[in-house]
């Protein structure tokens, strides 16, 4: 546990990082708010209310997008940055194991990021049925399905990236990371000829859990089977990264 | 005494380079133990595979006289090391730093931070970023670093490096502290004169093979007894100590000051009375100590030539 402080301590001072991850989760979800509330109060004919099931799904939306894009930055930066400052040989001479220095790195990182998505998911939900007016409040299942959405898109994507930067700097790292979530991935699924392979892609079994309008109709698979992707996904990343920090030098 | 580290046949090969050549190193216990060689000797690689940092291509390594890297972990836990430069968050600051070492460690090392920050006289800095840090300072907070494991072992790698002489003296004063509360501390350089005034005893490695090791003084008597004369006229000192046959050597040693390396039984008072005897006044006649420096540029001079 003292590990898993340390990783989070390391994470939440980098300044930059955590502004950043501020901005793009809770900032962005109330900006678009505010922007929806604005457009109803300038014009309410045109525009309608801020609230209700539809608008809380926009906030929610851009908060998986976003929420993706800061969870491959903290991944990436947890993976990487005893390595990056010199300081995994310091860390290595203590006598703790590579593979129980390696371990703390996602607990940390999703321990840094699951508040905070929490607290910009809330602001959405509560968007939804504060601004609601006369529209009707979301409903439950829809909030139950974007959580375990945005909490499968996060998961998946900061063990990527923490198994990730045992073999290649964080930039190239975010930079694989955003091109797979946003383009390879969602391009691979629209190939039917690669027919039931597709059950395969980390994309589509997250996917599975998010709301109708994201399940891809041709790629449909059950919940165990979803979570039998995800979980070999972060198996084979997770011990790609470890096996690898055990066996470079520091 | 009890060696704290020991080596048989130690060998570090980079394809088919060999960085650490079959290296038997013995370091007592309580001592400040210098391992001295010319960069790129393979002084680091070394203290990198005593760490475990790097695995040994082959040989055998006991550190606290636990074998590595089957007791790694229990070595480990006494052991304080700098390898390289002494690197760090420089997002945290000097305590942070310490507090992140400090959760891989034991428990009681947490508690230790205030006492090795007051130590190495950074109390009042330990609230600031590191990278703010000039690099006498995260020297010090590497020392720092290594002190909250209560170190039986300090290993440091070029701790002098990049230092002005404050900093270099204040370097050798805590080491020699260290020494004097029972800890060992086995520091690399490739500064002879800190080795000589650091260290009590010191290994030559060139090559990555370590050459000559043992009490510093006891290297520094190795080689022919030699003797400094002070004298009134240098041109007729030399004139007469060049009809000498048992002088093997005669160099200039200042002004009006010779060197002379004797040979075969020649003693001291039988230079000052061919010289008397000729009419050179003596004014200064002492035996002269080979200085570490001149025995290590003999001994890698000499590799250098084999080569």
């Amino acid at each position: 546990m003292r590990l898993v402080r340390a990783e989070i301590l390391k994470l939440v001072r980098r300044r930059g990082l955590m502004a950043w991850t501020l901005i793009l989760t809770v900032g962005a979800v109330i900006v678009v708010e505010v922007i929806l509330v604005t457009l109803h109060a300038v014009n309410p004919e045109h525009h309608g209310p801020a609230g209700g099931q539809e608008n809380m799904s926009h906030y929610l939306d851009v908060l998986l997008g976003l929420g993706t894009l800061v969870a491959i930055m903290v991944g990436s930066t947890a993976g990487s940055q005893d390595v990056a400052n010199g300081v995994f040989r310091d860390l290595v001479v203590t006598g703790r194991s590579r593979s129980a220095l390696f371990n703390v790195r996602v607990p940390g990182a999703l321990l840094v990021l699951l508040p905070i998505l929490a607290v910009a998911f809330a602001l959405g939900v509560g968007g939804g049925f504060v601004f609601a007016a006369d529209l009707g409040h979301p409903s439950g299942k829809v909030i139950g399905e974007y959580a375990a959405y945005i909490f499968a898109s996060v998961l998946i994507n900061v063990v990527i990236a923490v198994g990730l930067t045992s073999f290649a700097s964080s930039r190239v790292v975010v930079g694989v990371l955003v091109a797979w979530n946003v383009l390879i991935g969602p391009l691979l699924l629209q190939i039917s000829s690669l027919g039931g392979a597709r059950r395969a892609i980390d994309v589509a079994a997250i996917d599975h859990f998010g709301p109708d309008q994201y399940v891809n109709d041709s790629v449909t698979m059950s919940t165990g089977a979803a979570l039998l992707v995800l979980a070999i996904w972060i198996a084979v990343f997770n011990t790609a990264g470890r096996i690898s920090t055990e066996r470079r030098d520091a | 005494m009890d060696a704290v580290i020991e080596t048989r046949g130690l060998t570090k090969k980079f394809g088919d380079r060999i960085a650490v050549d079959s290296v038997d190193l013995t370091v007592p216990a309580g001592v400040a133990f210098g391992f001295l060689g010319p960069n790129g000797a393979g002084k680091t690689t070394l203290i990198r595979t005593l760490l475990g940092l790097t695995h040994a291509t082959s040989g055998e390594v006991s550190l606290l006289g636990l074998p590595q890297p089957a007791k790694r972990a229990d070595a480990l836990a006494r052991v304080g090391a700098i390898v390289e430069e002494p690197r760090f968050h420089p997002h945290l600051t000097g305590r942070e730093n310490l507090s992140i070492v400090a959760a891989a460690r034991d428990r009681a090392s947490a508690e230790r931070i205030p006492d090795a920050l007051e130590r190495v006289g950074l109390t009042g800095r330990a609230g600031d970023r590191v990278k703010t840090y000039s690099l006498g300072m995260r020297q010090r907070l590497g020392i720092a670093r290594c002190l909250i494991a209560d170190p039986a072992l300090l290993i440091l790698d070029e701790p002098m490096n990049g230092l002005d002489p404050a900093g270099i003296l204040e370097m050798r004063r805590l080491i020699r502290a260290f020494v004097g509360e029972g800890r060992t501390v086995f520091l690399s350089s490739h500064l002879l004169d800190e080795v000589e005034k650091t260290c009590d005893y010191v290994a030559i490695v060139d090559l990555g093979r370590v050459v000559l090791q043992g009490a510093v003084g006891e290297i520094a008597a190795t080689g022919e007894p030699s003797l400094v004369v002070e004298v009134d006229d240098e041109a007729r000192a030399r004139e007469v100590l060049g009809r000498e046959p048992r002088v093997a050597s005669v160099e200039n040693d200042g002004i009006s000051t010779l060197r002379l390396t004797l040979g075969d039984g020649l003693r001291a008072a039988d230079v000052n009375r061919a010289l008397v005897t000729a009419g050179v006044a003596v004014s200064r006649l002492e035996p002269a100590r080979a200085t570490l420096e001149e025995t290590f540029l003999a001994i890698t001079s000499r590799l250098g030539a084999n080569e």
